[in-house]
């Protein structure tokens, strides 16, 4: 992990890899630079023979609020990048966009909006303090929302994600009733002790195991129940210890 | 602008809310077969209403839906055989995921939900229900399978509440506080106020870009279709089929202006 990364902070601690959102002053919206860094940030966590589970939070009091349309506005290259790989469902944002192979447990510290729910969507685990809340305003600014919420509706009951989409900037999930319905699993006063708690947890269990798990469990999203399955015991078969 | 006057049912339109009452409180809002073909058009009539943003539907007296007349049934002399043919052709118009409805659907379950009920319940995009509703699926205890509903159900919510009132039958009922808890419903009111949450909800729907929600809609109904990668690109066709729309460029300045937008009202696209 080595350099620098614009908009983020990437930090080893033990066996816990930090990806941390730093753009406090503007709820850690993306803006060209990050964009341009996050997978770069997140193949050197995944490549770190340290890292054994990354966690990824936000500087300040928001999570992530999605794209830094203000700053894309002005960068009409990036822009043009962005929407390219938006049209071509090739997004490099989130962990699973960036195939990351190791546990990611997204720790929500404070508003996750729009485009932020990519990381939830795409985390495996995901904790939230208290005061975390939830929304997606993009069809209130005239977009139509796709990838966070699919990703969002595949893991949970999908009525709250329909609401999420259809209520817009005008209602928030807070982290109570995320927790509730399953979309977090705990929720607590500081975020990062608590991930930093699990990921060590994690970090016990073998590696190798770890992605393997990992790897059948995303990719039985992608199939019926009987093909999963086929697959996950034609895997288990080669890769046994 | 005047709707259709319906034997079965009532549509009425509040505000940028279009209003489909299930009407026949005596049967407990069971369909029979004139219910059945007035809700394919009462569908259409609301999506394609240009005043109509956001459409609600419940039921009238004390329960929302009851599913096919069983009395009907019993006393026709065709009994189930009046649906096979719909059933084996899988051609099905009585909910707005039937008709394709382009709009925002909310399903305000105002009491007992029962067997073929689900099917508003499984195919709405938002349901919020009274403190009071309550859910079952008896299909099984009179001797009838029960799957399209469930399966829709099971797409959307914990699996095992599904098959749990799929297979116990009308001998168990889920109260809505089970139902919330699950993520079957989003919101609970107490039964006085059902239509009242649901209006001010539905309003609050339609402050958004008609526009953006259709295509929102769409992305995620088909997430229900296929794998997560495929979902998302065709999520992706969804999300352009947008840019360049009037209402990217309204939403952003109205917000700016410290307005409400005004948004483009798009026409039914025929499908």
């Amino acid at each position: 992990m080595s350099g620098t990364y614009r908009g983020l902070l990437v930090e080893r601690e033990g066996p816990v890899g930090w990806l941390i959102f730093d753009r406090p002053d503007v709820g850690n919206a993306m803006d060209a630079a990050m964009l341009a860094d996050l997978p770069r940030a997140w193949a050197d966590l995944d490549a770190n023979p340290d890292v054994r589970v990354i966690v990824n939070t936000g500087n300040g009091s928001a999570f992530q609020t999605g794209l830094d349309v203000r700053q894309l506005a002005g960068d009409r290259d990036a822009l043009r990048a962005q929407s390219r790989r938006t049209k071509h469902a090739d997004l490099r944002i989130s962990a699973w966009h960036n195939r990351v192979g190791k546990p990611v447990i997204a720790a929500v510290n404070g508003v996750c909006a729009g485009g932020g729910l990519h990381f939830v969507a795409d985390a495996d685990i995901v904790i939230a303090a208290q005061r975390a809340t939830f929304l997606d305003p993009h069809v209130s600014l005239g977009q139509a929302s796709a990838f966070e919420l699919i990703g969002l509706a595949r893991r949970g009951a999908v009525e709250p994600v329909m609401r999420i989409g259809l209520t817009g900037r005008h209602e928030r999930l807070d982290a109570a009733r995320a927790y509730q319905l399953g979309i977090v699993s705990e929720v607590v006063p500081d975020v990062r002790v608590a991930a930093r708690r699990l990921a060590e947890k994690i970090a016990r269990n073998p590696p190798e195991t770890l992605r393997l798990v990992k790897q059948q469990l995303w990719r039985a999203l992608e199939l019926g129940l009987t093909a999963a399955r086929r697959e996950a015991a034609a895997a288990k078969s080669l890769g046994a210890p | 602008m005047p709707y259709t006057e319906f034997q079965t049912l009532k549509l009425q339109q509040r505000g940028p809310v279009g209003w489909l009452l299930f009407n026949r409180p005596e049967s407990l809002n069971a369909m029979n077969s004139v219910m059945r073909a007035e809700l394919a058009d009462a569908w259409l009539e609301l999506d394609r209403d240009p005043d109509v943003r956001v459409i609600v539907h419940t039921g009238e007296g004390r329960a929302f839906q009851t599913g096919v007349d069983v009395a009907e049934l019993a006393t026709d002399g065709l009994g189930m055989e009046r649906y096979r043919a719909d059933m084996e052709a899988f051609d099905l118009h009585f909910t707005a995921w039937h008709q394709q409805v382009g709009k925002p659907v909310i399903a305000a379950v105002n009491g007992i939900c029962a067997g073929g009920g689900f099917h508003w319940v499984a195919d709405a995009d938002i349901v919020i229900a009274a403190t009071t509703a309550e859910f079952l699926d008896p299909h099984v205890s009179i001797g009838q399978v029960v799957s399209l509903e469930a399966i829709g159900l099971l797409r959307k919510m914990p699996f095992e509440a599904v098959m749990r009132m799929a297979l116990v039958g009308r001998h168990e009922r889920m109260p809505a506080q089970r139902a919330y808890e699950l993520g079957m419903v989003s919101q609970l009111v107490p039964p006085d106020q059902l239509r009242e949450a649901a209006q001010e909800l539905a309003e609050t729907i339609a402050r958004n870009s008609p526009a953006a929600m259709a295509a929102t809609k769409r992305a995620l109904w088909g997430a229900l279709e296929t794998g997560l990668t495929e979902a998302c690109r065709r999520g992706a066709l969804e999300v352009v089929s947008v840019w360049g729309h009037p209402d990217q460029d309204e939403g952003p300045r109205a917000f700016a202006e410290k307005r409400e937008p005004e948004w483009v009202n798009p026409e039914r696209v025929e499908s």
